[in-house]
């Protein structure tokens, strides 16, 4: 059997280096956290960019989903062959090893102190009004921040559970398709070779007779 | 027309730059690529994409070219299509989920000038957003007139929405999976037995069959 090769895989990258990078508002804050599914056919290779910040640090888990062994080849390097860079990492996906069976492929990218500065979600412009004891407002506003933070915790495990439970799902399925391919297969091959047999064994007898005379 | 660039115009050119902390990858002239999106039903998936086109001159990334588009295509879990589009070197799509299931978002390029693409990359910066990432905060400030503690308390209360959403989705699809290893489970159980039943059958027919057929030919 071949060998299980490791189908999750958590990887932190601290990148440190001066920066001067320019950080553009907008007016949709880019989310930090991403996940994506994607059909990496057989024998390809597919390759996902992150641009990097100082001091942030980077998360990727993968998993495959579905296809043959679960299994993919992953490789993440740093610009320029560097080991603690700012710039754009490449991270890849490799199916090459595989000539017929595509794969799904599901992974999810958890970036941290990308944005040092300021509070994402600063609404105090937009905001209307004043609430009452200011004096308390500030320790409010941190609980909620925690709970805010766990909760897209929460969220991120939900997904990798999603993510585990869809490849239970597809192995399943597949494991139907295949009693019932083979059921059919195996029936056939049976009656076949019972007929078959019965058939030489006659003609074993005939011949004989045939030769004698 | 052109010389008042109203500030509607600057508000659209802020709203598309996001700081390009988004993945980016790399698309051929002709390549489509799929991502799948697996969502409980009625939620709001937003996807924001910015192109760039390799120039070989300055060895690098040419920010929006105009001309060039991405042509978007949204499937349903039942296989139909429930958004195709064109649209500019950036863009923004929308669609709300009516079924849960594995919705599947493929972009792919759809240059009608042959000589944009002869360096053969375009790299595209995607992100897709789902369920309450989707909400515009300050927007709701606005309509609602909240408090900034308001808002707050009403994004998490968001939070727990989608997270619930996604657990009631959860339960249908773990029915879904227990039905299938149930089927299958009973398939084999059924299938060994017949198949033992078959065996029999054919071992016995076979042998009677073969007796009658050498007491004829006078052998036994």
């Amino acid at each position: 059997m071949e060998v299980v090769r490791v189908f999750l895989c958590v990887l932190s990258v601290f990148v440190a280096l001066v920066s001067d990078r320019f950080v553009v508002l907008a007016f949709f804050s880019q989310s930090l956290d991403s996940d994506f599914t994607f059909t990496l056919p057989a024998g390809r290779k597919e390759c996902f960019y992150q641009t990097m910040k100082k001091d942030a640090s980077l998360e990727i888990e993968y998993q495959v989903l579905d296809g043959a062994g679960l299994d993919v080849d992953f490789f993440i390097s740093s610009p320029s062959g560097q080991v603690l860079f700012n710039g754009d990492y490449m991270f890849c996906f490799d199916n090459t090893f595989s000539s017929v069976s595509e794969k799904l492929i599901f992974f999810e990218l958890i970036l941290d102190n990308m944005e040092t500065d300021e509070d994402p979600d600063d609404w105090k412009e937009y905001v209307h009004g004043t609430d009452i004891l200011d004096m308390k407002l500030e320790d409010i506003m941190d609980t909620i921040n925690n709970v805010k933070a766990r909760l897209g915790k929460s969220l991120q495990i939900q997904t990798v559970l999603r993510a585990f439970e869809a490849r239970d799902r597809n192995l399943q399925e597949s494991n139907y398709d295949r009693v019932n391919f083979w059921s059919v297969i195996n029936l056939i091959g049976m009656m076949l070779i019972s007929a078959v047999q019965v058939y030489l064994v006659r003609s074993l007898f005939e011949d004989k007779k045939k030769i004698r005379t | 027309m052109m010389l008042s660039v109203p500030a509607a115009g600057i508000v659209l050119i802020l709203a598309w730059i996001n700081p390009s902390y988004a993945l980016y990858f790399h698309i051929g002239e002709t390549e489509k690529k799929c991502f799948i999106e697996e969502i409980p039903d009625e939620t709001m998936v937003i996807g924001k994409y910015r192109t760039q086109l390799w120039d070989k001159h300055s060895n690098s990334f040419l920010a929006a070219t105009p001309g060039l588009g991405m042509h978007v295509e949204i499937k349903d879990p039942d296989t139909k299509i429930i958004l195709s589009r064109q649209y500019g070197s950036d863009g923004r799509f929308t669609f709300t989920s009516h079924t849960p299931g594995e919705h599947q978002i493929c972009l792919h390029s759809n240059s009608t000038k042959m000589a944009l693409f002869s360096g053969g990359k375009l790299r595209v910066h995607l992100d897709i957003q789902v369920g309450e990432h989707t909400n515009n905060y300050p927007e709701i400030a606005a309509k609602d007139k909240l408090t900034e503690l308001q808002l707050r308390v009403r994004q998490l209360l968001d939070q727990i929405e989608q997270i619930q959403k996604e657990q009631n989705y959860q339960r249908y699809r773990e029915e879904r999976f227990r039905m299938t290893s149930e089927s299958t489970n009973q398939r084999v159980l059924w299938w060994s037995i017949a198949q033992t039943l078959i065996l029999i059958v054919t071992g016995v027919w076979q042998m009677k069959h073969l007796k009658s057929f050498f007491e004829a030919k006078k052998l036994v």
